[in-house]
């Protein structure tokens, strides 16, 4: 692509950012003046951008009133976020060898086929109410966990399943033994689809946790913090808290992809 | 690639300033005593996590924490009208949408005063023992409260102070305490124009309804009843032995001989007062309801839009003073030591939270919520 048009592309994707926050401050503006209306929605109770703004910034880092400390946005995010990453590496722990064992091995597929085929099915936010009452603690993690393996193991298997016929056949000509052949030739080859499925996966357990932390109880994560603010009716710092997940899930998307384009070379 | 490298730099760069900021910040927190962590959950979770050593203690509304006790999971700490000696609680609210389109609101709202009047009365005469109607208030108690154990009842009504007055000074210092602990939208407050938190109890209570129906007290129902029959949607919280007076003067009739037919607003009973707020009061599926006075305070100004002033609600009488309880496991013995422990409460912005404060703020702790 040439210089000239991604920047004409970033600064579309600029200009569409700024106009959709015009827009929303437009309708607030218009609703709020009593020219605009949709049936059955409180329009009114949406703060504007400006408002969200300033809630965000005053409630980025931790506030104490007397007794009472509340923590910022910038607490919850890092306890959210701890918490995607354990799950992540949990999943990614379990995830990829079943997903190898599964993609290579026929008697291995066809054990754990029909379970992964069923258990995927069910969402995590499914898991909520049994995660609330089987963990002691950790059950957001959990969650996060059943978010994360199975877009992991699909991938992996569909990565394994995609070997180059060649390739193989070359290994096994030069008498190389099923575990180099693994190690060596499918896992390498795999690698890109597993990070695929690392990417899919940890945006559904950044869903997923958020979910998770209005249902499970603890005091911090961002779930947590729309709740609470939600309860005191303010409902700026809401859209603000909102707005953090929107954007950190972005940043962990890029994040991965960046990573991806890093390492894995061979892919270009 | 080049440019994508970069990136990724800056992107790694941006985590790690964010996790060092995280670090640098816990320590700070972690070089005063470690506060004690409020955490939202419902009444039957509160008694299975303090059964299950999840949390340390809980602040909650009666009977959840005679139901505890009564089962020997945890023991009271704290009995709120320790922490402020008769302090107002539950009190009966009316949404002012409904009261500026139903021609006769002030002859309702009269009658229910009267009604909880004699709900209090009754309730106050079956508590002693030894009263001809006792059992009959324990079977409402359990009703009411979803209990099981005679027991369990009979120790939450005897931590509950059943009123009908309405209290300003103690509602105007409840709204400097939330002042105080940073809870009201600011922006909210400054668009709401009253002056001072007196200024604002002032407008929130009127006494008139409960003085009228202190007059009308022996009076004979069928001499004073509504002449033609209303309907009014009736919003509380579940479980709440506090709204107990409400539930005798549905179930004996108070309401309907005074001609009001009380139905159940639709979301009712209510998780907590936040939500008979919100879901009640401002989505105008509640005409009048039973909830703590806090959310009350709360709501008027932070979820009310002042173009239209949907959450705005009046306060007629009391319900209860006191009746809530800090529960704490039995290994621990004062405040103090549920410093870094978790401890259930209803929700932020409910009266527990408030009083929970108050009782940190007494014992110099640090409470997060």
């Amino acid at each position: 692509m040439k210089i000239g048009e991604k920047k004409k592309e970033v600064v579309i994707n600029l200009l569409s950012l700024v106009g959709f926050v015009l827009l929303w401050q437009i309708i607030l503006i218009l609703t709020r003046e009593g020219i605009f209306s949709i049936p059955f929605i409180r329009l009114r109770d949406i703060p504007t951008p400006v408002e969200t703004w300033h809630a965000l910034i005053g409630s980025m880092f931790t506030r104490i009133y007397g007794p009472s400390l509340t923590y910022g946005i910038y607490n919850h995010v890092f306890a959210s976020l701890e918490r995607v990453i354990e799950g992540g590496i949990i999943a990614f722990i379990i995830g990829v060898p079943v997903g190898i064992g599964v993609g290579y091995s026929r008697i291995i597929g066809n054990i754990f086929n029909p379970i992964i085929e069923i258990v995927r099915n069910m969402p995590p936010m499914a898991w909520i109410p049994i995660a609330i009452f089987i963990f002691v603690s950790g059950g957001s993690i959990f969650i996060v966990f059943i978010g994360v393996v199975f877009p992991i193991i699909l991938n992996t298997i569909q990565g394994v399943r995609s070997t180059d016929e060649r390739l193989l056949d070359a290994a096994r000509t030069l008498g190389a033994s099923e575990s180099k052949i693994v190690t060596k030739v499918i896992i390498p080859s795999a690698f890109p689809s597993i990070m695929t499925g690392l990417r899919i996966g940890l945006g559904v357990g950044w869903m997923a946790i958020v979910a998770a932390e209005m249902v499970i109880r603890s005091p911090v994560g961002l779930g947590y913090f729309i709740w609470n603010m939600g309860d005191l009716g303010r409902y700026s710092e809401m859209i603000a808290g909102m707005i953090v997940i929107g954007v950190i899930g972005y940043i962990m998307n890029i994040s991965i992809l960046l990573l991806q384009r890093r390492f894995i070379k061979w892919e270009d | 690639m080049k440019n994508s490298v970069k990136k990724l730099f800056i992107v790694i760069f941006v985590i790690f300033s964010i996790f060092v900021a995280g670090c640098l910040q816990s320590n700070q927190t972690s070089e005063n005593s470690a506060p004690i962590n409020l955490v939202k959950m419902s009444g039957q979770e509160m008694i299975q996590k303090l059964g299950t050593g999840e949390i340390a203690g809980f602040i909650m509304w009666e009977p959840y924490p005679a139901i505890a006790v009564t089962k020997g999971l945890g023991k009271d700490l704290i009995l709120s009208g320790k922490i402020w000696k008769d302090h107002p609680c539950c009190v009966i609210a009316y949404d002012e949408d409904w009261y500026k389109s139903t021609n006769n609101s002030d002859e309702i709202l009269k009658r229910m005063a009267l009604a909880q009047l004699k709900s209090v009365e009754y309730i106050n005469n079956a508590k002693q023992s030894d009263s001809p109607d006792h059992e009959e208030l324990i079977n409402y108690t359990m009703q009411f409260g979803g209990m099981t154990d005679p027991a369990a009842a009979n120790l939450s009504l005897a931590d509950v102070e059943f009123v009908y007055n309405t209290n300003i000074p103690g509602t105007t210092t409840f709204i400097k305490n939330i002042q105080d602990f940073g809870i009201f939208d600011m922006g909210k407050w400054n668009q709401s124009g009253y002056k001072n938190a007196s200024d604002y109890a002032n407008s929130l209570v009127t006494n008139n309804y409960v003085d009228w129906a202190i007059n009308n007290k022996d009076a004979d129902f069928s001499g004073i009843s509504l002449q033609e029959p209303v309907n009014v949607r009736y919003g509380y919280l579940i479980n709440d032995i506090h709204e107990l007076p409400f539930y005798i003067g549905w179930q004996k009739g108070y309401y309907k001989n005074l001609g009001i037919n009380i139905s159940i607003g639709e979301g009712a009973p209510f998780q907590n007062g936040a939500f008979e707020m919100q879901k009640g009061f401002k989505s105008n599926t509640i005409d009048i309801g039973s909830l703590g006075i806090p959310p009350v305070i709360i709501h008027r100004i932070n979820s009310n839009d002042f173009s239209t002033d949907d959450a705005r609600v009046g306060v007629i009488a009391g319900m209860n003073n006191e009746g809530s309880v800090i529960v704490v496991s039995n290994n621990i013995t004062s405040l103090k030591d549920l410093s870094g422990k978790t401890v259930g409460y209803p929700g932020p912005g409910t009266i527990q939270h408030v009083l929970f404060l108050m009782a940190a703020e007494k014992e110099g702790l640090r409470v997060s919520n």
